[in-house]
């Protein structure tokens, strides 16, 4: 099922709407927001994902790490 | 016949007790704005222009006929044309911005003549409701011509009918602060803080841009707007001064909320014009400094005269001078068709410019236009790439003030999602989210761009977005002003640094 969510990668100057879903990985995630914020900014190999100020283990699906629509996650460096 | 000096003083302080009603169903607190206070209060307002209708007319009548003879001499079509690219795409801004909106201070100063608490203060906003007419009839007279030549310039009577994101955020401020207004807040959010402060960025800023770039017709116009603009902003202060001596908390309030909203707008609306739609060698100053002298400043100022405290934002408010207005260029110039207007990619001579004027982050913002520009090169110059060198995903937008979640800085961005009365809010900071805080009846209901996409109210797909709902066609909507062929493009990486 769809999750509509608020990504911020870092570097980026604006904030992106990212359609996930329930059994995406946090990594797959990552990815996502980096694809979609390519023209503005260069995609990296070493990424982390951040949420509610916590770092995500990437293996997590978007439903295990509790995501909720419109809540917003970090895509950060290193 | 009485002298003037002996009727004006009568005409003008018209006030009596009544007795067939009560003062406050004549006056009622939802129109006339709060603290609801009887006439003993006010009847001392005063302003210190006291222009009799007569005066105001033959005034008037003076500026319009040298705006005309301005407009016959160098106003026509040619002269225009003539005008550099990246400053044409900035008239196209203010063309549509400004006329409507102006038509909206028509509305508010209107409620100030008929529910402003004194006489005298119902005359000056009467004269005012008049100025603001002549602000939207003047623009759109001179500009929605030039869509003979460019149909972008539609958008001077299109922009305010369209549901456009740009439209919407303008619409959420100005029918707030105008259309829906009370007297009092009206004229303390519109005269104290907009038209003493802010106004400057539009009538001094961009007049002085305006006639760096040889458009003396704009420099005109917007300096004619700005005589009306001193003598109605006078109505406010006595205003103020009145409500600050029964309810200073409710002042301060009101200071502080308009102050953000006020630079939230005119950040992009004027810091834009400078820092990058007017051809560098044509820039006088830069948006912050322009900011720091003739904006902050002077609201200290004013702040100071009325023994009110600097907003409790004011330390972010002089950080984001640094970063915001740049967040949003490039954010904008990436999802630039959305918008009605043409962008340029700043150059390395710009960036260097940049640079030097913005040394706190532009390390950043170098490192978005560099990939930009790298995208350009990679796919090559041309009209028919123009959206592969575009934002694909839906960006996101404020739930208070309706623009971008570009607050912040790259590298932390200041957005924050709030849950209220079980519904799911974000902002674009703090202080977007301490005004939907104190007035959540107010705004609560608005959907921004990106809830009505998720409603269904809005189409998902970006070419829908754009011509079903934004009202763009493929003529109108945004391109890259150059179509990415730049001569630059081709050099080396470094060259900016």
């Amino acid at each position: 099922m769809p999750v509509p969510l608020y990504g911020f990668l870092q570097g980026d100057t604006v904030g992106l709407l990212i359609l996930a879903e329930d059994a995406d990985t946090l990594e797959a995630l990552a990815q996502k927001l980096q694809a979609a914020a390519s023209l503005r900014v260069a995609a990296k190999n070493r990424v982390r994902v951040v949420y509610k100020d916590k770092t995500m283990d990437p293996t997590l699906t978007v439903a295990q790490a509790g995501f909720e629509a419109l809540d917003r996650f970090d895509v950060l460096s290193g | 016949m009485l002298s003037r000096e002996e009727w004006l003083p009568l005409a003008r302080k018209l006030d009596w007790d009544y007795s067939y009603v009560r003062e406050d169903e004549v006056f009622p607190e939802v129109i006339s704005g709060r603290p609801w206070l009887p006439h003993s209060e006010w009847k001392d307002w005063e302003e210190s222009f006291k222009t009799s209708y007569r005066e105001y007319v033959d005034n008037q009548y003076e500026k319009d006929m040298a705006v005309q003879a301005v407009h016959d001499a160098v106003g026509r079509i040619e002269n225009v044309q003539k005008l550099a690219l990246p400053w044409l795409n900035s008239l196209k801004v203010h063309a549509a911005a400004l006329p409507l909106a102006e038509f909206t201070g028509v509305i508010g100063n209107l409620r100030g003549a008929r529910f402003g608490r004194d006489s005298a203060w119902r005359t000056m906003a009467t004269f005012g409701a008049l100025d603001e007419y002549r602000h939207t009839q003047i623009p759109l007279l001179l500009f929605h011509p030039l869509l003979r030549v460019d149909s972008q310039f539609d958008w001077a009577h299109k922009f305010y009918h369209t549901n456009n994101w740009f439209a919407v955020a303008a619409r959420h401020f100005f029918d707030e602060l105008t259309v829906g207004q009370n007297a009092i807040e009206f004229h303390i959010a519109t005269n104290v803080v907009l038209e003493t402060g802010f106004t400057n960025l539009q009538f001094v800023g961009l007049a002085s841009l305006a006639r760096e770039s040889s458009d003396h017709m704009f420099e005109r116009m917007v300096t004619s707007i700005q005589t009306d603009e001193a003598r109605h902003a006078q109505i406010g202060h006595p205003v103020l001064a009145t409500v600050m001596k029964h309810d200073p908390k409710y002042v301060q309030y009101l200071v502080d909320k308009w102050f953000w909203r006020n630079w939230r707008l005119f950040s992009i609306l004027t810091g834009l014009s400078i820092d990058y739609l007017t051809a560098p060698d044509q820039r006088p100053y830069s948006f912050k400094e322009f900011m720091e002298e003739w904006i902050i400043d002077q609201f200290l100022r004013t702040l100071d005269e009325f023994g009110l405290e600097k907003p409790w934002y004011w330390d972010l408010l002089l950080d984001e001078l640094d970063i915001y207005h740049h967040m949003i260029y490039a954010s904008a110039y990436s999802y630039r068709a959305t918008l009605w207007f043409n962008f340029v990619i700043p150059g390395p001579a710009e960036r260097k410019w940049l640079r030097q004027k913005y040394p706190k982050y532009w390390d950043d913002m170098d490192a978005v236009w560099e990939q930009i520009s790298e995208r350009w090169r990679t796919v090559g110059p041309g009209p028919a790439n123009e959206l592969a060198v575009h934002g694909t995903a839906m960006p996101t937008f404020c739930d208070l003030c309706q623009l971008p979640l570009s607050a912040g800085t790259p590298r932390k961005n200041t957005a924050r999602v709030l849950v209220h009365a079980d519904r799911k809010y974000i902002f674009c900071s703090e202080p977007c989210q301490w005004i939907f805080l104190h007035e959540p009846e107010r705004y609560a209901n608005h959907k921004d761009v990106v809830k009505r996409v998720l409603s269904g109210e809005a189409p998902a797909q970006l070419p829908d977005l754009l011509t079903e709902y934004f009202n763009l066609t493929p003529d109108t909507w945004g391109k890259d002003a150059h179509n990415g062929n730049y001569e630059w493009l081709g050099a080396r990486k470094d060259s900016a640094a």
